[in-house]
Parts: C-alpha cells; sequence; structure tokens
C-alpha cells in the first residue's frame, strides 16, 4: 500500500498531463483534426528544435518572476491580483533610471534599474495592502484597481512626457533608448560556447539565471527560516498566530511588499533584456499569466521555475502547432487553457486521494508508525 | 479508488481511438511538386475577421494567390492576442524559407527590421511603417498610404452632404497615424464648405482603442447628439459601433480601409455614405507581382490617389447617395492628383493649410 502511494505520488504530474492531453485530445478530434499529428507537432517542434529551447527560456524568465510574485503573497494567505500593475510601475521606473541618467557604468547602472523596478513595484503594492491592514479594504479589490491605475499612469508617462523626441511623427509611442550600460547582458556569449547560437540564443538574458537564483532564496527563507515558519502560521490560522506572539500584520505587510518587489521586476527580461526602451506596446498579461503559474506550482517558488517552462513550452509550441499542424489560433488558445486546467485539476484530484490514503492509514491502529513517517512536500 | 480508475479507463480507450485514426489518416501527404515562391502573412492584433485591415491584406494574399497559382505558395498567420509572437512568426516563415514576408501594421517595424538583417536572402513588406535608411538594394519595402489624399475626399463629400453643417470623425488610437486621417478629413471639409463645423474624437491611447465598439458607439452617440449628421471613423473595429450608432440614430457614417458598405450588417448599409478605400491588397497583390515578375525593390512605396491606393467607395448601395457630389469629388481628385491641393498629412501642416485656404 505504501509503495503503491509513493509510485502514484511520483507518477502524479504525470498523469496530470496525461489527463491535460486527454482532454485536449476530445477538442482536436471535434475540429475534426488528428490529436497524434497535433501533439506530434507540439513536442517535435517545442522540444526537439534549439530554437525552440531558447525561446521556452526566453519566454520562461519573465513569467518566473511573475509567478513568484504571486506566490509569495498567496503563501501569506493574500491576494495579489496587482502584479500586472506592478510590473507596469516596475518596467516604467527601471525605464525612466534606463534612459534617464547617462554616463553610469554597467556596474552601477544596470543594478539601478533592477532596484528601481523593485522598489516601484512595492510602492504600487503599498497602497492596497496599507489599505488592507489599516482599514480592511479587501486587497483583490483594491490591487485591481490599481492595476487599471497603473496602466493608465504609464500610458501617460511614455506617451506625453517621456516620448522619445526622435519618434514624434512616427507611429511609435516609447521612451528614448537606453545606453548599454543599463542592458541586461544576452546570454548569448555563454549559450555560444555550448554551440547555441542565432537570434534566439541571443534573447536569452541573465535575468534568467537572477530569476532562478531568486527562486531558490525564496525556498529557503520560506522552508528554513524562522520568518518561513511565521508565515505558514500567519497563513495557516492567524488568530492562532497572533495568540503565539507572531506579529500578524508585520507578516502579511512583509510578504506583500517582497510579492510587489519581485512583480516590479517581471517586465525587465522584455524591457531591459530585449528593447532597450518602453514601448506603449510593451508586453502585457503578465500579472495574469503569473496567477495561473503560482496556481499551478501550488505556491512553491520551484515549482514557479518548472510551471513558467511549460507556460514557455505551451506559448512556443501553439506557433508549431499553428504552422505546421495549420490549426486555428483561437482553437490552440482553447487548448492551451484546456491542458493547464486539466493538469490542476488532475494534480488536485490525485493529491487529495493521495491524502485520503495516507489519512486512513494512519487511523488504522496496527500499522500507524510506519506511515507517520511523512515526505512531506 | 473507483473513481481514479475510471479515469484511467477512459484515457486508455482514448488512446486507443486516437491511435486507429491516426493510422488511418497518414500518407495523404500532398506530394511536392516544382519548386515555388512562398509568400507569407502574418497580420496586426485582432487578425482576420477584423473586416477592415487585415481581412484587407488577406484579400491581396488571395488575388495572388488565383492569378499566380501555380507559381507561389502562400500561408497567413495570426499573433496572439497582445501581438507579442509576432516577431517569431517571422522568423519561424523566414526559417522555413519562405520568399516574400508581410508585416501588416507598424507594429511590426522594429520585428521586421531585426528578422531582415538575419535574413538576408529574405525579402519583407512592411505596411504603414517606416524603417530609415533603406535603399532598392534593401530586403524591406516599406508600403505607406497616402490616408489624408482619401480622407480629403470623404470630408469633402461629407461637408457636401451634411445638412446640418456638422460632421464628426471618431479615431481609434491617438496615435500620428490616425491624426493623418483626421487632418485629411478636415481639410477637405473646411476645403469645399469653409463654416463647416468637425467634431473629433478619439476612442482611446492604446492598441484596446481599434476594438471597442462601445466606446465608438457612445463616442458617435454623443456627437450626432451635437448636431453632426455624418461621421467618419478610423478606427478598425470600433468603427462597428459607430455604425450601430448610425442606425439607432438614422444619421450616416463613413467606413474606412475597405468599402465597408459591403461588409456591415443589413441594417446598417443604407447608413454608410461612403468608405476611404486603403488599398493594403492592392500593394500586397502588386509587391507578390513584382516579386513574381523578379522585380521587387527595396525601400519605400507610396500609394495615393495618383497610384489607386486610396479613394472612397462607390458600390450598389451609396451609388445614388452620391450621385449628386460624384462630379466634385472627380474634380477634387484630379486636382490633388495634379498637385493643385496640397492635402496636409498632420496637425500642424492642417494649421498652415487652413490659414491657406480664402476666408
Amino acid at each position: 500500500m505504501k509503495w503503491r502511494l509513493l509510485v502514484l505520488q511520483i507518477a502524479t504530474p504525470i498523469l496530470a498531463i496525461v489527463f491535460g492531453v486527454v482532454i485536449a485530445s476530445i477538442i482536436v478530434l471535434a475540429i475534426g483534426r488528428n490529436p497524434l499529428d497535433v501533439f506530434g507537432v507540439l513536442l517535435r517542434f517545442g522540444l526537439l528544435r534549439a530554437d525552440s529551447l531558447l525561446s521556452i527560456l526566453f519566454k520562461a524568465t519573465p513569467l518566473i518572476f511573475a509567478g513568484l510574485a504571486v506566490a509569495l503573497s498567496f503563501r501569506a494567505a493574500l491576494w495579489n491580483i496587482g502584479v500586472e500593475g506592478q510590473y507596469y510601475i516596475g518596467a516604467f521606473c527601471a525605464a525612466y533610471v534606463g534612459f534617464g541618467i547617462k554616463g553610469l557604468p554597467v556596474a552601477v547602472h544596470l543594478p539601478l534599474a533592477v532596484l528601481a523596478a523593485g522598489l516601484g513595484g512595492m510602492l504600487w503594492a503599498l497602497v492596497p495592502i496599507l489599505l488592507k491592514l489599516r482599514r480592511g479594504a479587501h486587497e483583490v479589490i483594491t490591487t485591481i484597481m490599481m492595476n487599471y491605475i497603473a496602466a493608465a499612469v504609464i500610458l501617460y508617462l511614455i506617451a506625453d512626457v517621456f516620448r522619445d523626441p526622435s519618434q514624434i511623427g512616427t507611429p511609435r509611442v516609447r521612451t528614448p533608448e537606453f545606453p548599454g550600460s543599463a542592458r541586461v547582458p544576452s546570454m548569448g556569449p555563454l549559450l555560444g560556447l555550448l554551440g547555441l547560437t542565432g537570434p534566439d540564443a541571443n534573447k536569452v538574458n541573465w535575468l534568467l539565471i537572477f530569476g532562478l537564483v531568486l527562486c531558490v532564496l525564496f525556498t529557503v527563507l520560506l522552508s528554513r527560516t524562522r520568518f518561513g515558519y511565521e508565515v505558514r502560521a500567519v497563513a495557516f490560522n492567524p488568530q492562532a498566530a497572533e495568540a503565539a506572539g507572531i506579529p500578524n500584520a508585520r507578516i502579511q505587510f512583509l510578504m506583500f511588499m517582497l510579492s510587489g518587489g519581485v512583480a516590479g521586476l517581471a517586465g525587465l527580461s522584455d524591457v531591459l533584456g530585449f528593447f532597450g526602451y518602453l514601448d506603449i506596446d510593451f508586453p502585457k498579461g503578465l500579472g495574469f499569466l503569473g496567477i495561473s503559474i503560482a496556481l499551478l506550482a501550488k505556491n512553491n517558488p520551484l515549482g514557479v521555475v518548472l510551471a513558467a517552462l511549460l507556460f514557455g513550452f505551451l506559448d512556443r509550441g501553439a506557433l508549431g502547432v499553428q504552422f505546421f499542424a495549420r490549426v486555428p489560433k483561437e482553437v490552440i488558445v482553447i487548448l492551451q487553457a484546456l491542458i493547464i486546467l486539466a493538469i490542476v485539476v488532475a494534480y488536485e484530484l490525485v493529491t487529495r486521494y493521495i491524502r485520503m490514503q495516507r489519512k486512513r492509514e494512519a487511523e488504522r491502529p496496527a500499522t500507524a508508525p510506519a506511515a507517520a513517517a511523512e515526505a512531506g512536500h | 479508488m473507483r473513481g481514479m480508475r475510471g479515469v484511467g479507463v477512459l484515457a486508455l480507450a482514448m488512446v486507443v481511438v486516437l491511435a486507429i485514426t491516426a493510422c488511418q489518416q497518414r500518407a495523404q501527404q500532398p506530394a511536392q511538386q516544382a519548386k515555388k515562391f512562398k509568400v507569407g502573412i502574418v497580420y496586426d492584433v485582432g487578425g482576420r475577421g477584423d473586416l477592415s485591415f487585415n481581412d484587407m491584406a488577406f484579400a491581396g494574399l488571395e488575388q495572388a494567390q488565383r492569378e499566380f497559382g501555380d507559381r507561389i505558395e502562400t500561408r497567413d498567420l495570426e499573433p496572439t492576442a497582445g501581438g507579442e509572437n509576432r516577431e517569431e512568426l517571422l522568423r519561424l516563415l523566414a526559417g522555413e524559407n519562405y520568399d516574400l514576408i508581410f508585416g501588416i501594421g507598424f507594429l511590426f517595424t522594429d520585428s521586421i527590421s531585426r528578422v531582415a538583417k538575419e535574413f538576408p536572402n529574405v525579402k519583407f513588406g512592411l505596411i504603414d511603417g517606416f524603417v530609415p535608411d533603406l535603399t532598392d538594394a534593401s530586403n524591406i519595402v516599406c508600403l505607406l498610404f497616402n490616408e489624408h489624399e482619401g480622407s480629403f475626399l470623404v470630408g469633402a463629400a461629407a461637408a457636401l452632404k451634411s445638412r446640418t453643417g456638422v460632421i464628426g470623425f471618431v479615431g481609434g488610437m491617438k496615435i500620428p497615424l490616425i491624426e493623418k486621417f483626421e487632418a485629411g478629413y478636415i481639410a477637405g471639409a473646411r476645403y469645399v464648405k469653409p463654416s463647416i463645423r468637425v467634431l473629433s474624437d478619439y476612442a482611446g491611447t492604446t492598441g484596446e482603442a481599434f476594438r471597442d465598439p462601445v466606446k465608438g458607439k457612445e463616442l458617435a452617440l454623443a456627437q450626432y447628439d451635437r448636431r453632426a449628421d455624418i461621421i467618419y471613423h478610423a478606427s478598425g473595429g470600433t468603427g462597428i459601433g459607430v455604425f450601430e450608432a448610425a442606425v439607432v440614430k438614422k444619421r450616416l457614417a463613413i467606413g474606412v480601409d475597405a468599402d465597408q458598405s459591403l461588409t456591415v450588417k443589413d441594417d446598417q448599409r443604407p447608413q454608410i455614405l461612403t468608405s476611404m478605400m486603403k488599398r493594403v491588397d492592392v500593394s500586397v497583390f502588386e509587391t507578390i507581382k513584382a516579386f513574381v515578375d523578379g522585380q521587387y525593390k527595396g525601400g519605400y512605396k507610396n500609394f495615393g490617389l495618383a497610384e489607386g491606393g486610396v479613394g472612397y467607395a462607390e458600390n450598389d448601395y451609396n451609388k445614388d447617395m452620391i450621385a449628386d457630389i460624384k462630379d466634385r469629388l472627380e474634380d477634387l481628385k484630379q486636382k490633388i492628383v495634379a498637385g493643385e491641393i496640397k492635402v496636409p498629412a498632420s496637425k500642424a501642416e492642417l494649421d498652415t493649410f487652413l490659414k491657406s485656404l480664402p476666408k
């Protein structure tokens, strides 16, 4: 019995993906296409081409920050739906430092821009968390409202205040370009040593590594430190935590600020790593993708990395499916959403099943000691 | 327990079914023929079905496919909703040995510049975008339209047809490109009727402003309430709302990009005076034609009234409506083509133009 559960637990993600594929296959069959062809293209194109793998890394980079930001707030039982707005503001702050300051060496300019982004995100998270802790306004409402404000504010700033004068008379609405000292270096040279060259290799930048490091740091912080223990206590039962002497409000405030700070970095891969200017057409919607990623990762920072890679893969694979399997774009969007949804549902079902079986075993008096040795996740 | 097993059985059954269908459908690939030119299009945000800009590009592609059927192979791709992957789509087409690739819309400007550098042997066509310093030998051709000239004519039409002395303009995103439409429209209206009043509104400052029919209707209703009796929209999908407002108020509207009388709903047709045609299809077709004939040239190509790249629409539905002003419009058109009228292309040029008009 115990072995079976262990195997099931290891197989859970695979089962979840199989379930997702089955559901998606029904849709593909419904539009009269062969699911094996479609999934064959998805896998071959998405995983067997060097440019696809590099593209997945590039796509995953901002998603890691966005997912981590959402996960951090969820870990403290706070619903930060405002990652979207926080990264707009963060991206603008980084851009402002980028084009506003000249003549600094990279070693100063770039960290300054990244810091500005983090502070910008925190600033935008400050209002909702203060409103919550001081006035009891629910953060879901306030963060959503802050998203709208952020969108309007950066439009105003880019289009009316800081528009690149050299672009006037063209339809392009964007800030001036940043000097090289404010650009995140590409990982292209390093990847070149591995034999990976070309435009897709050059797109991958060092923020990817920075994001991975952040995820590891937060894993340690949340599972190996006293602060992490306090966060768990507050999330699990605020009243009990307060009674045990854990300052509820302070923990929630700190976690929300961390969430906002990480959120501020989500736009940097595109703004500092790729474009080198902030355009009104810069990639949007990362904050909402971050919510899906955090949910898929069960708020585990390392899980966020995997979930972000999965999203990157689905996004890249969709390109191949549209191109080689000639499936309409709308169907692909439905497939992407279904696969993610199915994975979440299947994962939840299997996890619950395992938990139920464990509990049953634990309740069985004779085998109680064996079942007590729980692996935890 | 039982539930899990049920899912497992279902999954297994699905896999078997899939495997069987897969075996049946194999080996139906068409045989590869002689080398064809491969032509690809990547649409702007909004994609197919916008009844104007993107659909016009497709029409051009289709026409080329009909005309050069055996010599070209075509592909059209839509980017994601926000358009983030447009560059990837371009690169994918180029990587798959497409010979000529179009980017529909100025948002492709930077992407095409980058991809064109990576694939010097692939030719590109960029609609509405401007890449500086191109020459005949470049592998990018910027296909630009004199929208202001076409807008001038529909502005004149609106002013001549207006009974209230007030006409309207609803723009999509407030950017210089759309202000070009507005400048031409106002200039045309004031040129034929100096006393005319023109109301102007924009739906917004983001790409959303091109697909917000609710906002379009709201703006149009407000303008009709302020006595405007004809409204010209240059707002993509937002304009559908302008047409709805025209039906509600029983007033007139002017379409844009495509001949919109042909594509709107039946009840909206009688409300459409004419459309400012921006012949994206012509530019796409002409570029493909030049390419197939070995005449492709990089640089800039302008499509104005003289080249038939812009104009006003005449069709079975509006023929009678514009019959009485048609001579006047044709006369204006000749003057523009001959260079007697220099139509302003920006708000600044419009000011100078209006000052030059006899009081």
